[in-house]
């Protein structure tokens, strides 16, 4: 049986910025006017859990960086070159995710189980620890997590905190979650009930935006409308600029490429960097052949991705956390939740 | 410092993107735009038919290329690569006794017991006869564990054909044996010598003597190949539950991961890039 403890956030950040002394931990820190960006705590940094705006780039990208080098190599002649594979053993720390990022991290760890298991995500995330932190309202007028069911999300947490007025409940769920505990000499908490029935009284009722149709039916919906005119709708103002992939958690695909080293030609090494399926050379193959040149179809393929391919593959409600990103980021605007609902509403009116 | 959840798990290979490396025994030139390599790896492949690596030069890139020969017990490798980009480029110029990095076999392929005792019929355009010799190869070398092997092979003119002396072997053995049919096709000739047809590869379907109760298809070739092919095998009554077809897709880790190979939610490096027709004929990218 795991431990709770219920403490008051002042000893929660001193004990967060006690963990920077000997882990990198990543916490959402000010950046900018209203911004937020996980970076690593020192010693004097603010540990802020209740003015939040969802970061920029969500946590779970710290676990596959724009720019992976997977292996270096050095040619030897006739001989076998020396190749090293590139693993990050590094401990880390993720504080501060949210339910909606904790799903996402969730989603990767399956892309990344399955088949032939990717060593260079699976090696980070064997070296870090995530400590969650729930949510009881949403964030801004973007969130929807509620609808594709990420609030409330707590399953791959080592450690879940909830924030009660100027207390934090502090649930340790994992043996990883418990060594970051040691040493600390928290009081345990005997009334775990009562006090996550108080948060739930707090928590926003309905909670952020919803889905004119139940999470358990949009798959299907969305799969019998190949040719729907909702595609072309959405995409008239498209860009193709692909900022909708960047900046979400599931998004994670990746180009690769050698580089060599400009002081040593025989040495280089093997890099992947981030990929979006919204650009629009994505599926393109020699002799010029593109399987989505039409910015409508692709944009389809990252809808159906999130909604139907990868909740298919993966047998998850959804591949969308909820997270809103895609929408803030978007110059034009166009956002996943609206072209959903725009299916839902297409699909029941052609029924 | 932490609990590992995957510490355990079997299927973490730190090498997943290494590269072993092979030697190249033979450049042959084939046509002004494809060479056949001959490459000697550390240990045998063991790949099936229609299987594919992932061929790199370290420094330069890494791009998928097809098996084009059959399973085998030594350490050969062969393949054909045109020159098209910025990789190939380089390969165009190595010479035997260098090193090229191969990763894999991947993909499914081929299962041959899908074609033992019937009439095989190999469809194929162009570069799609590469990976195709991977599965012609078995087949003759056993032949009397199949009812017929029949051959169309198109390209374009007669400068583009590939494995030219080896088709022509192919279709003595038919004369010897009666099993085996070569029927080789360009579009046009451009006054060049040809001892084939002119014509499209669908163009020997309508009056193949063929039992659509009995036959099997492999199809490879560009993709607008697939949609007119298909459409002549249907008109002879042939099921999509014996028609296997050989996709190509963009391809940048071959296992899975990069994203860049899905057809609707289908992984072409993983199920793909054979698969039985009547398992994709549904999803709408499958062909396009
Ligand atoms: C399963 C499979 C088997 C193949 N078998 C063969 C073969 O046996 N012989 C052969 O010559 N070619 C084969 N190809 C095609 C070959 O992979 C491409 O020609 C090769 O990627 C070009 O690499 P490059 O670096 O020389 O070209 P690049 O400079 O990268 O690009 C040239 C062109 O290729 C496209 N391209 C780039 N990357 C890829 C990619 N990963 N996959 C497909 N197209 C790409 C580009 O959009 C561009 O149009 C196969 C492809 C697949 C998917
Ligand atoms: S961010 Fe907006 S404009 Fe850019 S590709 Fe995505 S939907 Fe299109
Ligand atoms: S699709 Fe948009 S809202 Fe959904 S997880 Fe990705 S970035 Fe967040
Ligand atoms: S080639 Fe990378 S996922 Fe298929």
């Amino acid at each position: 049986m795991m431990r709770a403890f219920f403490i008051d956030k002042d000893a929660v950040a001193h004990w967060i910025r006690h963990l920077a002394r000997s882990h990198t931990v990543y916490f959402p820190q000010r950046a900018g006017q209203s911004g937020f960006r996980f970076k690593p705590v020192g010693e004097t940094t603010e540990i802020q859990f209740d003015r939040y705006h969802p970061t920029l780039s969500p946590p779970g990208k710290k676990l596959t960086p724009a720019e992976e080098p997977l292996f270096r190599y050095r040619k030897r002649g006739d001989e076998a070159p020396e190749l090293v594979p590139i693993l990050d053993r590094s401990p880390r720390i993720l504080a501060g995710v949210r339910p909606c990022d904790l799903k996402g991290i969730h989603l990767m760890d399956q892309v990344n189980r399955e088949g032939h298991g990717d060593p260079h995500y699976l090696t980070r995330r064997t070296h870090s620890t995530l400590m969650a932190h729930d949510c009881l309202q949403p964030c801004d007028a973007a969130c929807f997590c509620d609808a594709v069911g990420s609030l409330g999300w707590r399953e791959n947490a080592d450690i879940f905190l909830t924030s009660i007025d100027d207390h934090i409940l502090i649930e340790v769920q994992t043996p990883a979650g418990e060594t970051l505990i040691q040493g600390m000499d928290f009081p345990v908490c005997q009334e775990v009930a009562s006090v996550k029935a108080r948060a739930e009284a707090q928590r926003a009722k309905p909670f952020g935006r919803q889905f004119h149709a139940d999470l358990a039916r949009i798959p299907t919906l969305i799969a019998n409308q190949w040719h729907a005119p909702v595609w072309e709708k959405h995409v008239e103002a498209c860009f193709s600029c692909g900022s909708c992939n960047l900046v979400c958690p599931t998004c994670y695909c990746f180009d690769v490429h050698d580089d060599f080293d400009l002081t040593d030609i025989n040495a280089g090494q093997r890099t992947r960097t981030w990929d979006g399926c919204m650009l629009p050379r994505f599926a393109e193959v020699a002799g010029g052949h593109n399987f989505r040149s039409n910015p409508a179809a692709r944009q389809r393929h990252r809808v159906k991705r999130k909604f139907e391919y990868l909740t298919e593959r993966f047998a998850e409600g959804s591949f969308c956390t909820g997270c809103g990103r895609c929408g803030r980021q978007c110059t034009t605007g166009i956002d996943i939740f609206d072209i959903v609902n725009d299916l839902i509403d297409h699909a029941e009116a052609n029924s | 410092m932490s609990a590992t959840p995957y510490a355990s798990d079997p299927t973490i290979d730190p090498a997943l993107y290494l590269p072993r490396m092979a030697r190249i025994l033979e450049v042959t030139p084939l046509t002004s735009r494809e060479k056949y390599f001959k490459v000697e790896l550390p240990e045998p492949l063991g790949h099936r038919p229609g299987q594919f690596v992932m061929l790199s030069l370290l420094g330069v890139g890494e791009a998928p290329i097809s098996i084009s020969c059959g399973p085998r017990t030594d350490t050969i490798l062969e393949m054909v690569i045109r020159n098209a980009g910025s990789l190939t480029q380089v390969l165009h110029g190595l010479k035997p006794g260098q090193q090229v990095g191969i990763r894999g076999p991947f993909g499914s392929g081929f299962d041959l017991e899908d074609f033992y005792g019937k009439q095989v019929l190999c469809v194929v355009g162009g570069l799609g006869l590469v990976p195709m010799r991977s599965l012609i190869q078995p087949i003759l070398a056993q032949l009397d564990r199949f009812a017929a092997l029949t051959i169309i092979s198109g390209c374009r003119t007669p400068a583009e054909e590939l494995y030219r002396e080896e088709m022509r072997a192919w279709e003595r053995l038919g004369q010897e044996t009666g099993k085996v049919r070569v029927i080789r096709l360009v579009d046009r000739t451009q006054n060049l010598p040809w001892d084939g047809q002119v014509g499209l590869v669908t163009a020997p379907l309508p009056s193949l003597p063929i039992d659509p109760d009995n036959t099997v298809v492999a199809l490879c070739g560009p993709p607008v190949m697939y949609k007119f092919v298909l459409l002549e095998l249907a008109a002879r009554g042939l099921p999509h539950s014996r028609i296997f077809v050989d996709l190509e897709r963009r391809m940048k880790c071959g296992v899975g991961k990069c994203g860049h190979c899905q057809i609707n939610h289908v992984y072409c490096c993983q199920e793909g890039p054979v698969f039985r027709f009547d398992q994709i004929a549904h999803l709408p990218e499958a062909l396009q």
